[in-house]
């Protein structure tokens, strides 16, 4: 049996003023709330609201047999509640189904595991208790930040009672020749681990649309017959998962309307159902799901879900970066000393990682992609300002 | 007496201390009488005719297009931005117009009827210098080769007895008005491209600025620095030289007042982040100085071709929130950001003048400025040093930082010199060579004539 793991992420940061020096020491609000409720908004309309009617539909119509998971940021659900409720209560009508499995992972979508171990941790109870208080949903499943994962991660939550899985990306430095489509251990056989299958996963979230694909136009035919191909090499009876992560714009907001994302959706579970052999699951089903030995696999470097070198280079690579990030951890190790809950906020704010990806400066094809999602001209204005907000930060600080 | 004057940059278009500059000069020059009809790099054809002091703020603008004219004329503006703006003044002169939207925009500068017009041999060697070097597809040379071709419009049209052109960008403007009128023509050297571009620069610019030099009537120079400088890489006939240094007069109101930003010692470049200006300079001194005072922060007001070099460098160096960057500010957010400075430094390579010493100084705050600069020739109350002795800037920044009663006294001091240090002297010395000049043509007319 082969099941199909829909994961979607749903994310939106609080995006920076233009920031300047001059604005220093006025207790300026530092975040743009006028652009971040005009995107809120936008994305509701134009992804969030007709894929949850959608997806909600599609529920019902299988009788509980396609089953779907998110892992929703506690910044995206703080902006639901300002510019767009109806979302967050669409949300939880999908939950409700219980075919549907919310994951954890950071309140504030940061890169603390890499910074600030507490941090992180302190992070992740907030998401948690999040989840709890808005869905009733006891979480499990974890996802750290664009799938950021090395064997340290594993140990941390471990470490964290409740969660038995993790989710990252299928990366081929660490698979070889083994495939994504078995359920995995981590490196000290503790944990559960899903790998993405980013190939079919990015079929449909980065080359849907794009005519120069030679496979375009994919077709939900075309589509589920790769995937019934995919189990012909297993013939053991055992249990496959094919992994299918990507973040939730995909429908409606980087594939647009147009593009027929949808149609594809609304047809796919239905062709998938009607194999004998494929199915869905969530992430938390594999502890039941699993019929074979596990073997585990060991991340010795940190790998991510981003661009083409699935490593921490979108953001974490130049020097704009590197001093903004550090500069951030080094105020929140001050702030905490101090406890002033407003401060600690605005440091959290500012830890989400989307800041660090705007300052992004690789050329090439992703650098293409970065510079879509920011909403600045350029790296180096997206570094000045958020290095500017530091240095406000730090002047609060010290007031 | 009456001025026809082509320059660049006049507040509110202004991006470095040339608009600043022109500006005091101006006022100083109404004051004594003098009339100026001002050619700026506007969107629309107009001129400026100032009659009075207060011209110089308000900035009355005139069509050469009497249609044009009569509908600005009937139009009442709410505010004088406004007003500017239909006139096509707003924020920098790079940004004053798009070529795109310029309907007159001749085909090709009119080399050849230029060249028609000239009658000595020595005459046409200059035109040719001129003319063959203000080519290029860059998006200022074309802006120039565009103003250059509209000054034929004003040369013919206004009516004037001497002709002052400011910087290399309208020295073509001002042959051109001296070749139609025959009227003498004054060049005014507030920069030359070996002071911009740190090293031997763009050789057209160099062509022009000789051609410039040497077919006017007289050149005046910012400083003893820049003299020298005009003497020896240009070959300019010494006689024809006038030193006269810029001086510096505040806008009014504003300056005592203190408000600051940071809670540390703050430590501020203003200015183009250019080679010129030495901003690599600036970031060397930061590190050091940051490694004894943490507390220090380091502003860079300004942008600059070395802009993403700087702003990299210093992530490079890891200087933390310490090291900010507050873009391109307007005349306002300058003077915030003076209010806010401890401590004010010029790490110029190579600066004619530098007028924004002054100012800093007219705020009460500590400057040092590089030696190789014309302003360290007329103040006293600033450290000057070699733009590369940077653990030397490192060790007086520190020093000042340590000593904040000295460093305060020393901006006090630097304060009232600068006061001092007014446009009524330096416009009075214009005057005297706008007369001698204008004396000097007369007598070779009426020679001419005999």
């Amino acid at each position: 049996m082969l099941n199909i793991i829909f994961y979607f992420q749903v994310h939106q940061p609080y995006r920076l003023k233009h920031f300047n020096v001059l604005d220093i020491g006025h207790n300026a609000n530092m975040f743009n709330d006028k652009l971040n409720g005009q995107v809120m908004r936008k994305v509701a309309e134009k992804c969030y609201l007709p894929t949850n009617k959608l997806l909600l539909e599609l529920i019902r119509q299988s009788e509980g047999r396609f089953k779907i998971a998110y892992s929703i940021t506690g910044t995206a659900i703080e902006q639901f509640k300002q510019y767009s409720p109806e979302t967050l209560d669409s949300f939880k009508k999908l939950v409700d189904t219980g075919c549907v499995e919310i994951m954890g992972e950071t309140y504030f979508h940061s890169l603390a595991f890499l910074y600030d171990t507490n941090e992180f941790l302190d992070q992740v109870m907030m998401h948690r208790e999040l989840m709890q208080q808005e869905f009733g949903y006891y979480t499990t499943t974890f996802r750290n930040t664009e799938l950021i994962y090395q064997d340290r991660l594993s140990d941390l939550i471990y470490e964290v009672e409740g969660f038995k899985t993790i989710v990252t990306e299928g990366v081929d430095r660490i698979l070889d020749w083994r495939t994504p489509l078995y359920a995995y251990k981590n490196y000290s056989k503790d944990i559960n681990l899903l790998l993405k299958y980013y190939q079919l996963a990015d079929d449909i979230a980065f080359r849907f649309s794009n005519r120069d694909w030679p496979e375009y136009p994919l077709t939900v035919e075309k589509f589920v017959n790769w995937i019934d191909h995919l189990t012909l090499a297993e013939t053991g009876g055992k249990n496959l998962f094919l992994n299918l992560f990507m973040d939730y714009e995909t429908f409606g907001e980087h594939q647009w309307a147009s593009s027929g994302i949808f149609d594809f959706m609304r047809h796919f579970p239905k062709a998938v159902l009607a194999k004998q052999h494929l199915g869905f699951a969530n992430p938390k089903d594999i502890n039941h799901l699993t019929n074979y030995q596990q073997e585990s696999l060991s991340f010795p470097e940190a790998v991510s879900w981003a661009d083409e070198q699935r490593d921490l280079s979108a953001w974490l690579e130049n020097d704009m970066q590197k001093n903004a990030i550090e500069t951030l951890y080094e105020l929140f190790t001050r702030i905490k000393q101090k406890g002033d809950p407003d401060l600690l906020r605005i440091a959290r704010l500012l830890s989400t990682s989307d800041h660090f990806y705007y300052m992004c400066s690789k050329y090439f094809q992703d650098g293409d992609v970065h510079k879509y999602f920011s909403p600045y001209d350029s790296p180096d204005q997206a570094y000045v300002y958020y290095i500017t907000a530091l240095a406000e930060l730090e002047e609060r600080l010290l007031r | 007496m009456k001025i026809l004057m082509f320059t660049w940059e006049f507040p509110p278009l202004i991006s470095g201390g040339l608009g600043m500059a022109c500006y005091g000069m101006v006022k100083a020059l109404l004051v004594q009488g003098i009339k100026i009809d001002l050619v700026l790099p506007t969107k629309e054809l107009v001129y400026f005719p100032l009659r009075d002091e207060s011209d110089a703020d308000t900035l009355p603008a005139v069509f050469l297009d009497p249609v044009l004219q009569k509908e600005f004329s009937e139009r009442s503006f709410s505010t004088l931005s406004q007003k500017l703006e239909y006139v096509g003044i707003s924020g920098r002169p790079e940004s004053y117009f798009n070529l795109g939207e310029i309907k007159q925009y001749a085909v090709a500068v009119k080399r050849e009827s230029w060249l028609t017009q000239v009658v000595t041999h020595e005459e046409r060697e200059l035109w040719e210098e001129m003319t063959t070097n203000l080519i290029g597809e860059e998006d200022l040379m074309r802006k120039v080769q565009e103003y250059t071709l509209r000054a034929d419009r004003f040369a013919k049209v206004l009516d004037y007895d001497l002709i002052h052109a400011h910087d290399w960008l309208s020295y073509p403007s001002g042959m051109l008005a001296k070749q139609i009128s025959k009227k003498p023509l004054i060049v005014h050297i507030h920069a030359t491209e070996f002071d911009r571009a740190g090293g031997p620069g763009d050789e057209r610019i160099h062509k022009i600025e000789h051609a410039g030099m040497t077919y006017a009537d007289k050149v005046i120079a910012v400083s003893k620095y820049t003299a020298q400088m005009i003497m020896s890489r240009y070959r300019i006939d010494t006689g024809k030289i006038r030193i006269i240094h810029n001086a510096f007069s505040l806008p009014a109101e504003s300056f005592h007042k203190r408000h600051r930003i940071f809670s540390g010692p703050t430590v501020l470049f203003l200015g183009r982040v250019t080679l010129q200006k030495g901003p690599d300079y600036f970031l060397d001194v930061a590190e050091r100085v940051l490694k004894v005072h943490p507390e220090a922060r380091f502003i860079i007001a300004g942008t600059g071709d070395m802009s993403r070099q700087v702003i990299r460098r210093s992530a490079y160096l890891r200087l933390k929130n310490r090291f900010l960057f507050t873009g391109f500010l307007n005349r306002k957010q300058v003077e915030r950001v003076l209010q806010a400075a401890d401590i004010y430094v010029l790490p110029s390579v190579s600066e004619p003048f530098g007028i924004s010493p002054l100012e800093a100084m007219a705020f009460g705050i500590t400057s040092i400025i590089s030696k190789q600069s014309g302003v360290a020739e007329v103040v006293n109350h600033a450290f000057k040093i070699d733009y590369w002795d940077i653990d030397l800037w490192a060790d007086t920044i520190n020093h000042l930082i340590e000593n904040p009663e000295k460093c305060k006294k020393m901006g006090i001091e630097g304060m009232n010199e600068v006061n001092r240090i007014q446009w009524d002297e330096a416009a009075e010395k214009i005057r005297h060579l706008y007369s001698t000049t204008l004396a000097e043509y007369i007598r070779r007319m009426s020679n001419k004539g005999e």
